[in-house]
């Protein structure tokens, strides 16, 4: 049996299979039409609307960034390329809805390109007008962080912000181009779930997704029921680490060596 | 192609290849772990070709469009170096005896590309290391701790705030081992348990990000 099982892997195996299981109670759950799973309303969301509105008003473009490296497909950071592709469709469909200009700051790794541009197509037919689309607004500025940051400030000043909206895989790219938004009066809202550039996102937007917001966030907008189940799933999650800290502090107590017993 | 071929497919290849690679970390069965492998290798390949030839598309039209927007001198000549760059790139790579190891290689990069790269990079760093003060907005009780915490841990560094301050690294270390680490440790959690769940749906087949209107 320990030749097989991988050692040291049996509590992260535990923790899927409780998502998992969740999971699945949940899927089997969304079979009822009547069920509606709800979150409660995060203030960056309605801040997105608001943004779009103060676009219109000062006749400026909206734009988005996803981090000049978030188009990770096959990294541990994947999840957060999805994220940002369902606000990528919100704020596409949005900005169609309300006859805004919306720019996209394409990340530098091209294989996600596709699934950008399809994404924001997908927006705008949502919306009903596709034909307002326009391939030319998705901007692409070659590989690297430092093309990319000053292709961003570049249209910032060239072109206006009325609203900045950046959620993805940020590392220090982000804190040049919110500061140009600022420094060009828009309205920066953001977030990432990468924990070390949260502090950025926190002081220097003015509306922030503190780390797992985003997903959260994602789940809201997209007002899909599948989404949503996912943060009830979460939770679940959730109240098992806490029972796991729980019953460490518990074990701890009476003499036993938690870490050996948790990395089995 | 019906629509349900153009979902059920990929997302079948997605399940079953995801299946694969998670597998061996928790299965140690040598036939898995060749899988594992093989499929990662594929899947950097795959990636690696697709984003060189759609990035080299893209950069063209980017440059075209911008030059479009703003027909400039300047425009053209960056357009223009851009391509001389890589035409240097490949050409010295590929015509000179001994590749990317020839002695005109080794110059172009040491002496022209990581000096260029080098100075824009600094300049980066250096509007980056400002841009923090002078974008730095206190609206919120995480962005005004966040600051707080932060400022103490940065001054404690300090060998004057050291003598005229002692009590502030004994604090700075506080902050840094305890609310930093507990803070940090429950929002990592938290952000993995989330991207857990995006997984999980994947290999479900559940995942509904990208679905299509039409």
């Amino acid at each position: 049996m320990s030749s097989v099982i991988v050692p040291g892997t049996i509590l992260s195996a535990l923790v899927l299979l409780v998502i998992a299981a969740a999971s699945y109670y949940y899927f089997e759950k969304l079979k009822d039409p009547t069920y509606q799973p709800k979150l409660r309303d995060i203030p960056a969301i309605t801040a997105i609307k608001e943004g779009v509105g103060k676009s219109l008003e000062e006749n400026k473009p909206v734009h988005y960034q996803m981090g000049a490296s978030g188009g990770q497909l096959y990294s541990t950071l994947v999840s957060m390329t999805l994220v940002a592709l369902t606000f990528l469709r919100y704020i596409s469909r949005l900005c169609a809805e309300m006859g805004a200009k919306l720019i996209v700051h394409m990340p530098y790794q091209a294989e996600s390109i596709p699934l950008i541009e399809g994404t924001t197509l997908e927006g705008y037919r949502e919306a009903g007008k596709p034909e307002d689309f326009k391939r030319e607004n998705l901007r692409y500025y070659g590989r690297g962080a430092l093309t990319w940051t000053q292709g961003v400030t570049a249209s910032f000043a060239q072109e206006g912000v009325g609203l900045n909206l950046a959620i993805g895989i940020f590392y220090s790219d982000c804190p040049i181009s919110l500061e140009m938004a600022k420094y060009m009066n828009g309205l920066n809202v953001g977030g990432t779930g990468r924990w070390i550039m949260v502090y950025a996102f926190a002081m220097m937007c003015d509306y922030v997704f503190l780390g797992e917001e985003i997903y959260a966030a994602a789940a809201v907008v997209s007002q899909d029921r599948m989404m949503l189940v996912g943060m009830l799933i979460e939770e679940v999650g959730k109240f098992f680490v806490f029972l796991l800290l729980g019953l460490g502090l518990l074990l701890s107590l009476v003499g036993m060596d938690v870490v050996a017993l948790f990395n089995m | 192609m019906s629509a349900t071929w153009r979902t059920l497919v990929p997302t079948l290849i997605v399940s079953i290849t995801a299946l694969l690679v998670l597998a061996p970390f928790f299965i140690n069965i040598p036939a898995l772990n060749s899988v594992q492998s093989i499929l990662n290798s594929w899947t950097v390949i795959i990636s690696a070709v697709t984003g060189c030839a759609l990035g080299l598309v893209y950069m063209t039209h980017a440059i075209y469009a911008s030059y479009q927007r703003n027909k400039d001198m300047e425009q053209l000549v960056m357009g223009v170096t851009t391509y001389v760059f890589i035409a240097l790139h490949l050409g010295l790579a590929l015509t000179q005896s001994g590749g990317v190891n020839s002695p005109a290689y080794q110059w172009w990069y040491t002496v022209v590309y990581q000096n260029v790269g080098a100075t824009v990079y600094a300049f980066m760093f250096f509007t980056l290391a400002s841009s923090a003060y002078r974008t730095m907005i206190l609206n919120s009780v995480e962005a005004t701790s966040l600051a707080v915490g932060g400022l103490i841990y940065t001054l404690r560094q300090i060998p004057l705030f050291q003598t005229w301050f002692p009590w502030m690294v004994p604090l700075g270390e506080w902050i840094l081992l305890v609310p930093n680490v507990g803070g940090s440790r429950g929002a990592v959690i938290a952000a993995a348990l989330a991207a857990t769940v995006y997984g999980v749906r994947t290999i479900w087949g559940k995942e509904i990000s990208l679905r299509e209107v039409s």
